[in-house]
């Protein structure tokens, strides 16, 4: 017999209501990665850190449960504690990770040195150290569209900032991607 | 998707999009980090143990001293209630009966409460 699975929103409730926390780590099992490496992303790829205040979000998110309105998806919700957590972090240790290369030199080509690797998988290497040089709300809107796939208006939700400005960074951000990838446009 | 068949406005986005269902796809491992977060929860609230034997002598201490401070308003109260939920009046027997079965029932349940908790 097969059972159904049990919604998030059940699980809140019973986390909320009967302090169950086994429901809340039903929670935290199946939302761990996509907060974990999203933070990862958001860290410059500082697993450490990134784990550190994907622990952090949980426990901000255990803490608040009860002011969760449901109103966003729960996803949507911990993106939003997790970008507060990290801004907090980044703001106390007064520093970003910088690439060894954010001197402004455009990335070379990785298929030219690695000549083993696929064309997309040499331009994923590439983009990955692009992101870097971004800066911090820059990358932000780029992980919470592009690689957390929400919308303009939910990324601005998490951003806690109006829509045109995720949109701004948007732009902004790929206008210096393109120039640093410049040799992978197909006209280079 | 292979951004050598996209054009030159797009390729760029093509690639975001591509990273992006790379890293949607990428399940980072568990790996303890669940427990992790488990063990750092704020400890539950438990109540003390003796919080409920002490409720329960307060609350028999109470009922005793209002069943000697109105010695009438109780027998008078538990007579009317009886016998309108019986529709007839009762004899000393009787109450005495009911007396001894609520006894032990509250009796039973009062244990029952105190062992599981």
């Amino acid at each position: 017999m097969s059972s159904t699975p049990v919604s998030d929103a059940q699980l809140i409730a019973r986390a909320v209501v009967h302090d169950d926390r086994h429901a809340f780590g039903e929670l935290v099992r199946r939302h761990q990665s996509a907060v974990r490496s999203t933070l990862r992303r958001l860290t410059g790829g500082n697993i450490a850190q990134a784990d550190d205040l994907a622990q952090e979000t949980f426990l901000l998110a255990y803490r608040n449960l009860k002011t969760f309105r449901q109103e966003a998806k729960f996803s949507t919700w911990l993106y939003r504690i997790a970008y507060n957590v990290f801004l907090a972090d980044a703001r106390k240790i007064k520093e970003l990770p910088m690439p060894e290369d954010a001197e402004g030199e455009p990335v070379a080509v990785a298929d030219a040195a690695t000549p083993s690797l696929s064309r997309q998988a040499a331009l994923s290497i590439d983009l990955e150290r692009a992101l870097l040089v971004l800066s911090e709300p820059e990358r932000a809107a780029i992980v919470q569209c592009y690689h957390n796939d929400l919308s303009h208006e939910e990324a601005a939700q998490v951003l806690d900032c109006p829509v045109g400005t995720v949109k701004t960074n948007i732009l902004r951000a790929k206008q210096k991607l393109k120039g640093r990838l410049g040799a992978w446009s197909p006209q280079a | 998707m292979n951004t050598q068949d996209v054009d030159t406005a797009d390729w760029l986005d093509a690639a975001l999009e591509e990273a992006g269902h790379e890293h949607r796809a990428a399940y980072v491992a568990d790996d303890g980090f669940t427990a992790r977060v488990i063990g750092r929860l704020p400890a539950a609230p438990t109540l003390p143990a003796w919080r409920r034997p002490v409720i329960v002598l307060l609350s028999l201490l109470a009922g005793a001293g209002a069943f000697v401070s109105l010695p009438g308003a109780f027998d008078d109260a538990f007579r009317s209630s009886v016998a309108l939920l019986v529709g007839r009046p009762l004899s000393f027997t009787d109450i005495a009966l009911l007396l001894a079965l609520c006894g032990a029932a509250a009796w039973t349940s009062l244990v029952y409460a105190a062992r599981a908790n």
